[in-house]
């Protein structure tokens, strides 16, 4: 509870900052430059429908995007951090080409996978991808080798070791990197929208629905809004998953003697 | 019950390479309690990690109750220096831990018991005192009924207090369990409050510079006595003296 108050509070100094700037510059230049608040609000419910299926259909692509770069950035990034011999052939790979934004080599994607649905998902999944990569790679080098070593002097197996070790051991570091990836899937997901081929209504996602109705600026504020929302929504949804997953590190001090 | 011929251990190769134990001989009848001392990094707890199956000797032979060692053995249990409780587990979980990887059927609730950790199955060991968490490391060990227990400094980084009560109590399953113990230490008091012989491992690489018999450990008064000092004093020396 004390968390939704906290995130309300936070809502509340956005739009008061937002009001300010927003009635700063009309007393400036006399005009309305930012639309308040309160008319960028009342110009979204008015197109509310669009408005949640651009919001649903920008949320899908970057939940299956995140799920892609989970599924094949995870064991990669586990194994290379945790295996010395993997780490020394994979490694100069991973940060030779981590530094590549996707995006500089759209071209080529364009062609590989067509103007598609399929080439947004990969825009995005590549970026993502990297990211769970580099964070599970550091987080399995990090392991104490303490863990290790109780787990193999009970005789485990490599899978015993990834299952009871390397994997809970990583899993907060992976879900902080998660946490702060939003960020860069949501400017992706923007990107991926509106530069891709500007196909499809505003109900498309935020993106398209932003650049839609760029000629408003209430109706492109609502679309702003809602981008702000959806990464609000992932960052709530992995700090419960961070919460359920990760319970352990989030107790309470020394019980009893 | 333990027997060790000419253990050499040695790290890495080339100029890398590091000795860490060489030409170590060493025997333990069954039911002794050893205690082994030495500086730090002469090869203690590798010797252990030798014992335990975790690092196979470069050169020499390794046998417990007759047989060689080629690898992790069910009859011997391993305690870490910090308990090496994995902290996503909770009480139970890690006592279980090595019956489980073991596939062996996992019943901890009698150790738990008798280590006085009954009602804390479901915590974790972010929520226990340090001294709760080196019991569950025991029970964890307890659990396995090894003929062989191996204890790499579990009393270290304790309280005094503390650190008295876990040795009272490794003393008090050592008489009842009658198990084979190696308990590593860099604690000289506590080796010879508890070891029936003191096995003195030389600096790095280490080998066996001193055996010394202690009879009369593990009695309560043996602390007060002057014997006590005195054997005390001497291996102070004997370290003291490698050591420089």
């Amino acid at each position: 509870m004390k968390r939704v108050a906290q995130y309300l509070l936070a809502a509340l100094v956005v739009l008061l900052v937002w009001e300010g700037v927003s009635l700063g510059f009309l007393a400036v230049r006399g005009r309305i430059v930012i639309p308040t608040p309160r008319a960028a609000i009342e110009a979204g419910l008015e197109r509310f429908p669009e408005l949640a299926a651009a919001f649903g259909a920008s949320a899908m692509r970057f939940l299956l995007a995140l799920l892609i770069a989970f599924a094949l950035g995870l064991p990669l990034g586990l194994t290379v951090g945790f295996e010395p011999t993997l780490y020394q052939l994979f490694s100069p790979l991973i940060y030779l080409t981590y530094p590549i934004p996707p995006v500089a080599l759209l071209v080529f994607l364009m062609v590989a996978f067509g103007l598609g649905e399929t080439l947004k998902i990969v825009v995005i999944t590549m970026a993502l991808f990297f990211q769970v990569v580099v964070a599970a790679q550091g987080a399995a080098r990090s392991i104490p080798r303490t863990y290790v070593t109780a787990v193999r002097s009970a005789g485990a197996t490599r899978w015993q070791l990834y299952r009871h070790v390397v994997i809970p051991a990583t899993l907060p570091g992976v879900l902080t990197a998660a946490r702060v990836s939003v960020g860069l899937g949501i400017t992706m997901v923007y990107i991926v929208e509106t530069k891709l081929g500007a196909v499809g209504g505003p109900g498309s996602g935020l993106g398209r629905f932003i650049e839609y109705y760029s000629f408003s600026g209430e109706l492109s504020l609502a679309g702003v809004v809602g981008l702000s929302l959806m990464g609000l929504m992932f960052y709530a949804l992995l700090e419960l998953l961070d919460r359920w997953l990760c319970r352990w590190k989030h107790l309470e001090g020394p019980g009893g003697a | 019950m333990i027997e060790v011929r000419g253990l050499c251990v040695a790290y890495g190769a080339g100029r890398r390479r590091v000795e860490a134990l060489s030409q170590v001989d060493l025997e333990v009848g069954a039911g002794e309690f050893v205690a082994v001392v030495g500086p730090s990094g002469c090869g203690k707890s590798t010797l252990l990690f030798v014992l335990d199956g975790l690092v196979r000797p470069s050169a020499g032979t390794v046998k417990i109750a007759g047989e060689e060692v080629r690898g992790i053995r069910r009859d011997v249990a391993l305690i870490l220096q910090d308990a090496g409780l994995l902290p996503w587990k909770t009480v139970q979980q890690n006592a279980e831990l090595t019956l489980r990887i073991q596939g062996r059927k996992a019943n901890v609730k009698d150790v738990l018991e008798q280590l006085g950790l009954a009602g804390f199955e479901r915590r974790y060991p972010g929520e226990l005192s340090e001294g709760m968490r080196r019991r569950v490391g025991i029970a964890r060990a307890l659990a396995l009924h090894p003929r062989v227990l191996l204890m790499d400094e579990p009393m270290a980084n304790l309280d005094s207090i503390t650190r008295e009560r876990i040795q009272n109590l490794i003393l008090e399953l050592w008489y009842r369990l009658e198990f084979t113990a190696v308990l590593v230490t860099h604690d000289i008091e506590e080796a010879v409050f508890l070891g029936q012989r003191v096995v003195v491992l030389g600096p790095r690489p280490g080998k066996v510079v001193e055996v010394l018999e202690n009879p009369g450990m593990g009695e309560p008064e043996y602390r007060d006595t002057a014997e006590f000092r005195e054997r005390v004093h001497h291996l102070r020396e004997l370290l003291v003296g490698s050591a420089a």
